[in-house]
């Protein structure tokens, strides 16, 4: 079985190299079109007249949330750093990848509280077996007004450095390892990568795949993502979808945004566009 | 949307598969579906960890949980999906209604809108689904009774209408829980034995073939529970 809830499959072999470039090349169209600078994501809509402001003084602050969301990474992620950038002298802590992401969901979930930010963007960690099935660790959400329903949701899956991924998750309790051998067994023909594209590509152009890479390459505190509705052209056009391919959208990229331009440009953004960003969150 | 689809189609009934308790005679899956809010994943929560909360976190997707059931000295085990209630979830919830053999469709008594979506919630079984599915119709939050704006009889009349069976219940304080389930479970029973003495081609092909997986021991023991 070639599937975990964290994404193994970064340990297997490259996929064809020319479809891959091929793809990547076409993907790469799409991104230099999200890659716009933060500054410029705003100069097209006009500025609201006074009558507006007087009359509807709060709905004019709907992306009130962006500098809290950022406020919310910052901490989870120098918290996260400090894990993945410890040295141990004895080489006898060895945090999982289970262990990792629930410092930064942990974190990020605190500090949301602290600052009182689940009205119009909200958190919602998976269940064990949705992690399987849906191959989402937790999706974010931007809330509609009055409904509270989500208007654009981004769905996360966390990847980590491919030396972790071989250490052993702690074991579920009893009883709930049948059910999620059930969702593995029930989800196996897919990569975790694929299952999450699929799951997003069936809500439609709202909603959004991020692969959140904790360590990178020769840079192990270095917490980077990349953030695409678009991820499906994918399939069928290679292999499969797995963390390489994923980490191919980064090879001489030329804009990183930060998470507040990442929410910038997918609030601001038109209905129904492809986007593919590339996030640095710390 | 394959992916969903072959999830939803059940693996063998008498659990040959690698992986997972093999100690069961039966698999069943059931689906809750109803409008966002109504209470399904406090309904299953209730039956499966006998559990509430009160906090509302709207389901994203589908999930599911897994319970035994015993029934003649037959284990059965009910792998019940949770459906998420809201529109844009309503690809991927309907992929998996292919496998289910019973559905909950649930209303909440206090919720006028969600007792009107019950119609379109039975043409999305009719259209998404096995024709022989049970389905048994349920009016939750039964505990509010002040808030009540559906009354039982007009929550019974349309399940009369409907040709389902009908409870209402309350998550919260646990009422008729465990019937509805145990109901499901029966009607599911009954029409497997029905459907083997009658026709037993019924239970073959189409999409309805994995249910065929089960056949073979209902037909040598009948189904008695
Ligand atoms: N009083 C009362 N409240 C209930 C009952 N069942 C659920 N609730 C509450 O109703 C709200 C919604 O319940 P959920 O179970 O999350 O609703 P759902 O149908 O799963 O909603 P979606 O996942 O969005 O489709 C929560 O705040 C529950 O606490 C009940 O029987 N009585
Ligand atoms: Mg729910």
């Amino acid at each position: 079985m070639d599937v975990s809830s964290n994404g193994s499959s970064s340990i297997k072999p490259q996929t064809n190299p020319f479809v891959n470039s091929k793809l990547m090349s076409s993907l790469r169209a799409s991104l230099q079109k999200g890659a716009i600078p933060v500054s410029s994501s705003n100069e097209g809509s006009p500025r609201p007249n006074i009558f507006s402001t007087l009359w509807r003084p709060n709905i004019s602050n709907t992306d009130d949330f962006i500098p809290l969301y950022s406020d919310c990474i910052a901490k989870a992620c120098s918290r996260t750093q400090e894990y993945l950038l410890f040295k141990d002298p004895e080489d006898k802590f060895h945090p999982s990848p289970e262990v990792l992401t629930q410092i930064f969901l942990m974190t990020y979930i605190g500090q949301s509280l602290n600052l009182n930010m689940t009205d119009n963007f909200n958190c919602t960690v998976m269940t064990p077996e949705q992690r399987i099935l849906l191959g989402a660790d937790w999706v974010w959400a931007v809330l509609e007004k009055p409904t509270k329903n989500p208007r654009i949701q981004i769905v996360v899956q966390v990847l980590h450095m491919p030396d972790r991924e071989g250490i052993a998750e702690d074991y579920p309790p009893e009883g709930r390892t049948e059910s999620l051998q059930m969702a593995q067994k029930e989800s196996s023909n897919k990569t975790v990568c694929e299952r999450m594209v699929d799951f997003c590509a069936s809500i439609g152009k709202d909603c959004y795949a991020l692969f959140l890479f904790l360590g990178r390459k020769n840079d192990t505190g270095k917490i980077y993502g990349v953030l695409s509705n678009n991820f499906q052209a994918a399939v069928g056009k290679c292999d499969k979808i797995d963390r390489d391919l994923i980490e191919n959208f980064f090879k001489g990229s030329r804009y990183l945004h930060t998470p507040t331009g990442m929410l910038q440009t997918i609030t601001t953004k038109k209905d129904e566009e492809p986007l593919t960003v590339l996030i640095k969150f710390n | 949307m394959d992916l969903y689809g072959k999830m939803a189609a059940t693996q063998d009934a008498k659990g040959k598969g690698e992986g997972g308790d093999q100690n069961f005679d039966y698999m069943f899956k059931l689906l809750i579906i109803g409008n966002s809010s109504v209470g399904k994943t406090s309904f299953l929560f209730r039956y499966a960890d006998d559990a509430f909360t009160s906090a509302f976190v709207s389901t994203v997707g589908i999930d599911f949980k897994v319970k035994t059931v015993y029934k003649n000295d037959k284990r059965i085990k009910l792998q019940i999906w949770d459906t998420a209630g809201q529109e844009r979830y309503r690809t991927i919830t309907t992929a998996y209604y292919r496998g289910a053999m019973g559905f909950i469709l649930m209303y909440d008594i206090t919720n006028e809108e969600s007792f009107g979506a019950v119609q379109d919630w039975a043409t999305q079984i009719k259209t998404y689904s096995w024709d022989n599915a049970q389905v048994v119709l349920a009016g939750n939050k039964c505990d509010m009774e002040e808030e009540r704006v559906v009354s039982v009889d007009s929550g019974r009349l349309l399940a009369e209408q409907l040709g389902f069976e009908f409870f209402e219940t309350s998550a919260k304080d646990n009422v008729n829980v465990k019937q509805t389930f145990e109901r499901l479970v029966d009607l599911i029973c009954d029409k497997m034995s029905e459907s083997l003495d009658t026709d037993p081609a019924v239970t073959t092909g189409g999409p309805t073939a994995k249910l065929s997986d089960s056949a073979p021991p209902l037909q040598q023991q009948g189904c008695n529970c």
